[in-house]
């Protein structure tokens, strides 16, 4: 055995992929609520970037993390709304959508960065610091992973168990469900079916944004061209290994920023398997687990599919 | 309220016109956001005109940046015409650019004319093979082709990874830049009049496809297959091969991306030198309506846009960044006027008589 | 209670395009009161009902309820009014638990209440004798079991008037009784009720009958002062032009089905040891309720369905492995009975739908598509068969249900030479059309060809087999010669009796 698994690496590998998980774990819960709403959200990256940059503008200029966070979700809703005016208005194909959207995202914000930044770069902000819980951050072991991180960590966490109940025992969450798997039902209660997938898409799309603006005020001072590197395309991932269940999703997001950051040390510690092997991983194990699993998939019946009236 | 109703039929002449009017207003809104950025609009376009089509030499360069997005247009049109979701020519065009690679290190002191068309041969046929991992995960496992092929392109971009950085194609003493050595002249796809044989080949590829769609049974499958699968079935298609050689058209069209930029121009093989013509490609297939002569025109458009906004970086302030966004723009508006045609959007109430 | 009726429909209009589908409709429902709507597919019955539950703004008349004006802004208005359609199409969530489904949309606050909502649930369950677990994913159950649901669903919710769209089209004869017994409790309980019904036997258990015939009322009878005879010339509204049939040719036999069976894990086999044989120049009638296996036994036959156990032979040769292709190259033409999902591909024209399935044989030349002889064939085709279409680049997707269908049947009739197979030929054509298709099964008969022709339409299968087979639940339970057979023994081993047990 390697000196990677020594208690203390180990222990540093977790902490820090818990931290790392949650922009992935934000942009994923996002993805599930609006796919489960029939809406398959392509541009989950783009919306991450636009959260990105909003939040580092925000910050730049008044230096009040709550107010980024505040401007990365107003981000991400503004590019919820351009991708719903597509898919949910226009039917328009869900993942072309979404891939256009990326592009945009990706050149705009780099063209609104440059452009914000043309007059000289600000001055790297400091991220923000982690936010201990008392007591339970010092218990041995677990503490530090699970009760000394961002307070935004503890948020996105939390949102496990409440989008759980939110689609499972929630009017407003079966209505979303609904959505998915069957719209004419919603249709034909008289409940609006544009309504419900919007309302999935935004809330998903500012929680993706969040995701995005997290990651600039945790781990990064400066903006750069695609700084969310995938990280949005992953999340997609995770739903999708996650059987489109909220706890399982949780599961996936670990095990790759678990990967993710075993792959960075691996790489610092000499271990004979190429990094790239360990990254590889989610998306070789996500199509395997896809062909191999017979149970149920929890993909939604209607998932992608505009729904036209007839 | 907005609701959508279906048009009975739309003359050529209507989408024309609808697509003249979103490129229209794609560009507006472009000029809008340079606006909003504070620069000169007139000079930004002037610029952009100029670096595209300033003088032979910026057509040439336009030209061969339309070449590989050409070919991953082509792809799309393949695929999504027959109704298949492959978002993997990134990785096809990359695992294509690698089995011409890996063909052309076995073929070490062979004459090009010999070398290069099996350098291409590979290539087509790493990218097709790849294509039918996912046409078989699809009709044997019922795994989506759109997850599977999404996520074969971060296996194949890994994988380079590894060969180019640290692995046994890594250049020798370059660390810093991971790629593979230079490839032998003999490899290189010969240049026909200023632009490399890429060009005839992308040419080929658009007309044959057209052919391809149009005349032959293949093309009838293919056709009926992304209309209604269902009713092929019925009539004794086997609706699986059919997937199977739709994917292996889709991928090696693909691969021709990868292996042009690759033995066309870089001669070398480099992490990130075909970074996102996949993903274009899909968008210039769309904006192309999935047919191969539109697609190729909208590849030409996308090519000298892309060169376009290098010139323009030097000559004006305004960021070359410009220009993707100006992509996903008049992407969003071709969409939008593609659902005009189709449809008739209705602004009244629900329940409210004509 | 008041004298007011439970509903009370005037002068009702709707249109879809030119298409007048409900045309100045007037009927009440009383309290208490069991209301068959009558009439042919396409009278305008499933329409009414679904201006009736709000599923579409009516453009003219009135709708009372108890007396009072209603217009109803959606069907969730109609439920909260008390209007409850149980649909013929059924609108459930797979994925939904029973429970799930009955309580989507009317939930207020933001919590779903699940305990009270199942403890109604159960409650209704037991009053009403339905065995239906409300934690079962609707997604499992049978066809059968989410008829009861969508029954469920609008019993959950009170209505006072209760429209009942071809309740039974998916149950046997014993659930079809169940039924009837529930309906009669909700008589008792002054339930308003309109039934839809092809079915003269179930038209006949209810109090009045208004009979539609496109989109108008014709007639309007008590129950109890007509004949199934009387309602039948109303819905038609002339004799009906029975199709000469001919001498019965006695040829040798053509196709045999031995022992086929298809099973499926974990449930019923599709088909259950099925044997017959179709000589040539026979019409072999299949009849059953629907989804006892007539489609599953057309699909084995033509290939796209591979058997467990048990063989299909053409002319003695058996079709073991060979594929869909082959088979039909053998001379088999299939009329499936979704015309529009399985035999045709809307968005392609009429010539190329012709070509279909003959695309790489008779319709190719070299590597190439032969389009002139696809245009010819087509050209010929709209000649033939009388097709209303400007020309053979028409998209099918423009043409009328029977037009469609007389591209399908070009097709496929060309392609029968030894075995026609036709699901459902006529389904939700007009009358006229009808009349072509069953005079072109007489001819491919007396072609030689050996027909199996599988319908609801009893009355069709009597004028027009020689012999019918009977299916339940992907049994032959028996085979009767079409000129001796009643259709009581046919309707009872349709559910499922056969002969020596009755």
């Amino acid at each position: 055995m390697s000196a990677l698994f020594t208690p203390e690496i180990l222990l540093s590998i977790l902490t820090a992929s818990v931290g790392a998980a949650t922009i992935i774990l934000f942009a994923a819960l996002g993805e599930l609520i609006t796919e489960r709403a029939g809406i398959w959200n392509m541009g989950v990256e783009g919306t991450m970037l636009c959260g990105c940059l909003a939040a580092y503008v925000v910050m730049s200029e008044t230096g009040s993390p709550a107010a980024a966070a505040v401007a990365a979700v107003a981000a991400g809703v503004a590019a919820g709304l351009l991708i719903g005016l597509f898919t949910v208005s226009l039917k328009v194909d869900h993942f072309v959508t979404g891939l256009g959207f990326n592009l945009l995202a990706s050149g705009l914000t780099l063209f609104l960065f440059r452009t914000y930044t043309a007059a000289g770069q600000p001055a790297p902000y400091a991220t923000i610091d982690k936010l201990a819980v008392p007591l339970l951050a010092r218990l041995p072991g677990l503490g530090p992973i699970l009760f000394d991180q961002y307070l935004l960590t503890y948020v996105a966490f939390l949102m496990v168990p409440v989008i759980a109940v939110f689609l499972g025992r929630t009017r407003p969450g079966l209505e979303c469900r609904a959505a998915g798997e069957n719209p004419e039902f919603l249709e034909a209660k008289g409940i609006s079916v544009a309504g419900r997938q919007y309302g999935a898409l935004l809330f998903g799309s500012a929680l993706t944004g969040l995701g995005g603006g997290f990651m600039m005020l945790a781990f990064a001072s400066e903006f750069r061209p695609d700084i969310s590197g995938g990280r949005g395309w992953l999340a997609i991932v995770a739903v999708i290994a996650g059987n489109w269940r909220p706890l399982r999703t949780t599961v996936a997001v670990l095990v790759f920023a678990v990967l993710d950051s075993l792959a960075i040390h691996a790489q610092g510690m000499g271990v004979a398997i190429p990094y790239q092997f360990f990254l590889m991983l989610p998306y070789v194990a996500s199509v395997v687990v896809l062909a191999v699993v017979r149970s149920r998939s929890g993909q939604p019946a209607r998932l992608g599919i505009p729904f036209i009236r007839s | 309220m907005i609701r959508i109703e279906r048009r009975a039929a739309t003359g050529w002449t209507d989408r024309l016109l609808a697509y003249v009017l979103a490129i229209a207003g794609g560009l507006a809104a472009s000029a809008l956001l340079m606006a909003v950025s504070g620069a000169d609009v007139v000079e930004g376009f002037s610029a952009l005109a100029e670096g595209a089509f300033g003088d032979t030499e910026a057509m040439r360069q336009s030209l061969i940046a339309a070449i590989p997005l050409a070919f991953t247009g082509l792809a799309t049109v393949a695929a999504f015409r027959a109704g298949i979701w492959n978002i993997g020519q990134e990785g096809q065009a990359f695992a294509g650019a690698m089995a011409g690679y890996w063909m052309s290190l076995q073929l070490a002191g062979v004459p090009g004319a010999v070398a290069v068309p099996l350098v291409l041969l590979a290539a087509v046929a790493g990218g097709a093979l790849l294509a039918m991992l996912a046409a078989w995960l699809r009709t044997r496992c019922a795994v989506n082709e759109i997850i599977s092929t999404m996520m074969m392109n971060y296996v194949v971009v890994y994988l380079l990874s590894y060969l180019l950085a640290g692995g046994p194609w890594t250049e020798a003493g370059s660390t810093a830049y991971h790629q593979t050595p230079l490839i032998a002249d003999s490899f290189h796809l010969p240049a026909l009049g200023g632009v490399h044989l890429g060009a005839v080949l992308a040419l080929a590829a658009t007309a044959g496809l057209a052919v391809l769609i149009g005349r032959t049974p293949l093309g009838f499958e293919l056709r009926g297959l992304g209309l209604n699968p269902t009713a092929l079935r019925f009539k004794g298609v086997d609706v699986g091969r059919t997937v199977l050689a739709v994917m292996a058209l889709s991928g090696g069209l693909a691969a021709l991306a990868g292996a042009s930029e690759v033995f066309g121009i870089n001669f070398r093989l480099r992490a990130g030198v075909i970074d996102g013509l996949g993903y274009t490609g899909i968008i210039v297939g769309m904006i192309g309506a999935l047919d191969p002569w539109g697609t190729l025109v909208t590849a030409l458009l996308f090519g000298a846009l892309a060169n376009g906004a290098l010139y323009m970086n030097v000559l004006s302030d305004i960021p070359s960044a410009l220009v993707p966004a100006m992509q996903g723009i008049l992407l969003l508006f071709v969409l939008g006027a593609s659902v005009l045609v189709r449809y008739r959007l209705c602004f009244r109430p629900v329940g409210e008589t004509a | 209670m008041t004298d007011e009726p439970v509903l009370s429909v005037r002068r009702l209009t709707k249109s879809f395009g030119p298409v007048r589908a409900n045309n100045a409709v007037s009927f009440d429902v009383g309290a208490g009161e069991l209301v068959c709507l009558f009439g042919e597919n396409g009278a305008g019955k499933s329409t009414l009902s679904a201006c009736l539950a709000g599923l579409y703004p009516p453009d003219g008349g009135d709708i009372r309820l108890g007396g009072a004006p209603v217009r109803f802004a959606s069907a969730a208005d109609a439920i909260r009014a008390g209007v409850a359609l149980v649909h013929q199409h059924f609108v459930l969530v797979d994925d939904f638990t029973v429970l799930e489904n009955i309580v989507m949309g009317h939930e207020r606050g933001l919590f779903v209440r699940y305990q009270a909502a199942r403890a109604k649930l159960e409650a209704l369950c037991r009053r009403y004798d339905i065995a239906i677990r409300p934690e079962a994913r609707v997604g499992d159950l049978t066809v059968g079991e989410r008829q009861w649901v969508e029954l469920l669903k609008a019993l959950y919710h009170d209505a006072r008037l209760l429209i009942l769209d071809e309740p039974t089209a998916t149950l046997d004869l014993r659930e079809s009784r169940k039924l009837f017994r529930i309906i009669g409790e909700l008589k008792a309980e002054g339930v308003g009720l309109i039934l839809i019904s092809h079915s003269l036997d179930e038209v006949m258990q209810s109090d009045r009958v208004v009979v539609l015939r496109q989109g108008a009322v014709v007639g309007e009878r008590r129950t109890a002062d007509t004949t199934p005879e009387e309602l039948t010339r109303l819905m038609v509204g002339r004799d009906v032009a029975r199709a000469e049939r001919g001498i019965r040719h006695a040829g040798r036999p053509c196709l045999a089905v031995e022992r086929l069976t298809v099973a499926r894990p974990g449930a019923a086999p599709l088909l259950d040891e099925v044997s017959f044989t179709v000589a040539e120049g026979e019409i072999f009638g299949l009849a059953g309720v629907a989804g006892n296996g007539q489609k599953p036994l057309l699909e084995a036959i033509a290939g796209l369905l591979r058997p467990t156990s048990g063989r299909v032979l053409i002319d003695g040769e058996a079709l073991d492995e060979l594929s869909v292709h082959a088979i039909q190259q053998l001379g088999v033409g299939h009329i499936p009975d979704d015309r529009l999902v399985e035999g045709l591909v809307g968005e392609f024209s009429i010539a190329e739908n012709i070509a279909l399935g003959g695309h790489r044989d008779a319709f190719a030349r070299g590597a190439f598509i032969d389009r002139a002889a696809m245009r010819a064939a087509a050209r010929r085709a709209i000649v033939d068969y009388q097709i209303a279409a400007p020309s053979a680049a028409t998209a099918v997707r423009t043409l009328s249900g029977g037009n469609a269908q007389r591209v399908v049947l070009a097709r496929e009739l060309a392609a029968a030479r030894r075995v026609l197979l036709a699901n459902q030929p006529t389904r939700g054509l007009d009358v006229g059309v009808i009349e072509y298709i069953h005079a072109q099964l007489l001819g491919k008969r007396a072609a030689g060809c050996a027909v199996i022709l599988a319908s609801s339409e009893l009355k069709d299968l009597i004028t027009l087999s020689d012999r019918i087979g009977v299916m339940f639940q992907g049994r032959l339970m028996g085979i009767v010669e079409a000129a001796s057979a009643s259709l009581e023994d046919i309707g009872l081993l349709m559910a499922g009796k056969s002969r020596e047990a009755a």
